[in-house]
């Protein structure tokens, strides 16, 4: 005897607008089926409409919490194009910027995380210690979550004495903070009951379907871009990759929570380490016809673009893909076999971005 | 357990983390980006604004004898593009974040700045001169000279220009 439920599109238990039909058999998921599609804005279309600088602040505007990563791969692809050098200053910043919204991005979903399992007081916990990386973003870059740090050629910000001691200041005390929350997440048993062999993804299955990001290193498949095929500062920055063998929610946990850290690690030796140069081209680059495809680590997982120009001011076709469109088959595999109560939970634990993905 | 009891009773001592806003002080660091400021004097009205604004919130019209550069506040998205790329300068964005508005003043809610056109001193035509911001870009050194230049239109500019090369 089973039973049809379906969850979504607009439930208290989702972030964001997903339909699931769920079969039942008892309280176990024998069977799911995903329906997407609601949050449509047709910004592909919409980027061929605008030149290359006001896209820069439109590619930012597709998604909130990776919202540096997309301009960042978007002007490495135009660079790719025009042949332009960044110097080594502009891409030890753009590294900072990215490092810090993939620390407030990796805390977000964790504290959703509690929310869901139903730990409300260590969600608010993790949310204020996030707050600290929230005033870093709106003291360096000037807005809480859309930093608009890169422009063609460069970065449009620069990093001055006090501002570097800020920065550091504000890690500092967010450090402690961060070890005293990991401690929780990590061992303590009203986490680890609702995340412990919770929406395994078999290591087997990780390699098939292509996942990527924390979802994949959760899996213990390596297929970190800064590591594999290294950009901006990144080659010099040596990222240590985070992997853990479990596939559960709480391995995924796991490897976001030591993402934090690394990043931390990486936020400090950069600032420390930024060399001389400019940060910015003075001139603005002609942007000549021609093709090319970048990729760069986001917060979820790999974010490749590609872009075609004509010589133009506009991209003559501009497409993306971006990380949740592979990890989501993977809840295909995550799901059946769990109890109706983890939906949710497994859904939350590929960090999903459906807005990135229907865009 | 006891390390999350250490947490709950640490912030039951500290008290709410949150701002008192509206009646109280709040934290606005000083690079926050905002309502915009055009500082009319250093506006050439040339258009780069307008033309790298993602949201179309800028608009640059001319009336009679002058130039009116208006932001309108409710498409604005505060992206600090016009500010970077602004050549002269001009354009800076404040801290001030108070965009609450009524209905009632939805037309009303923008910025705006007057760049008056001058009379040239040879011909009498109308035109925008180049700002000073606009000649320390362009000119190593700003003399005099190149000051006197200022007050001619484009075309009589050209001329006086092509006379003191071949005095």
């Amino acid at each position: 005897m089973s039973t049809k439920i379906p969850i979504g599109p607009f439930h208290i238990g989702l972030e964001e607008p997903i339909y699931f039909k769920i079969d039942l058999e008892g309280e176990t998921v024998k069977n799911v089926d995903m329906i997407n599609g609601f949050v449509h804005r047709g910004i592909e279309y919409l980027a061929m409409q605008k030149n290359f600088f006001q896209n820069l602040i439109l590619t930012e505007r597709v998604c909130s919490l990776c919202s540096n990563n997309h301009p960042f791969t978007y002007v490495m692809a135009v660079e790719k194009i025009a042949g332009i050098e960044v110097s080594r200053r502009a891409n030890y910043l753009r590294v900072v910027a990215d490092e810090v919204k993939r620390i407030a991005s990796h805390m977000f979903n964790l504290s959703m995380l509690a929310h869901l399992i139903g730990f409300h007081s260590l969600m608010t916990q993790t949310m204020e210690a996030r707050e600290i990386m929230q005033d870093i973003k709106e003291s360096i870059w000037g807005n809480r979550m859309d930093m608009s740090a890169n422009t063609i050629s460069g970065v449009k910000y620069d990093l001055d004495e006090g501002q570097i001691e800020y920065i550091l200041k504000r890690l500092d005390e967010l450090e402690p903070q961060v070890d005293e929350i990991i401690d929780i997440y990590f061992n303590h048993k009203i986490v680890k009951a609702r995340t412990v062999g919770v929406g395994v993804l078999p290591k087997e299955d990780a390699l098939r379907l292509g996942v990527t990001g924390p979802t994949a290193r959760g899996s213990g498949v390596n297929n970190d871009v800064r590591v594999k095929a290294p950009y901006a500062a990144y080659d010099e920055l040596k990222v240590n990759v985070i992997l853990e063998e479990g596939g559960d929610v709480h391995a995924r946990t796991k490897v976001r929570w030591r993402e934090v850290k690394e990043s931390i690690r990486l936020v400090r030796e950069a600032i420390t380490n930024l060399p001389e140069g400019p940060v910015v081209l003075d001139k603005r680059p002609h942007i000549p016809a021609g093709e090319a495809v970048t990729r760069s680590e986001a917060p979820r997982g790999e974010l490749i673009y590609y872009l075609k120009t004509n010589g133009a001011q506009k991209p003559e076709r501009m497409r993306w893909r971006v990380p949740t469109y592979m990890n989501w088959e993977a809840l295909r595999v995550m799901i059946p076999g769990n109890k109706l109560s983890d939906v949710a939970v497994i859904f939350n634990s590929i960090d999903p971005c459906i807005s990135c993905t229907e865009r | 357990m006891s390390g999350f009891l250490k947490i709950a009773i640490r912030n039951l001592l500290k008290g709410p983390v949150t701002d008192p806003y509206p009646f109280g002080k709040t934290f606005i660091p000083n690079k926050l980006r905002g309502k915009l400021k055009v500082d009319p004097k250093a506006c050439t009205a040339c258009g780069t604004c307008e033309e790298v604004c993602p949201s179309g919130a800028i608009h640059i019209t001319k009336n009679e004898n002058v130039y009116v550069h208006t932001t309108w506040y409710n498409t604005c998205c505060f992206c600090g593009n016009c500010e970077f790329f602004c050549p002269t300068g001009a354009i800076k964005l404040t801290n001030d974040f108070h965009t609450a508005n009524t209905e009632e003043e939805k037309y009303r809610f923008t910025t705006v700045a007057l760049i008056s056109e001058i009379k040239c001193e040879s011909c009498g035509e109308m035109f925008v001169p180049a700002s000073e911001a606009l000649l320390k870009r362009a000119y190593p050194n700003v003399n005099d000279t190149i000051r006197e230049l200022t007050k001619l239109c484009p075309k009589c500019r050209r001329k006086k220009a092509f006379e003191r090369l071949y005095q």
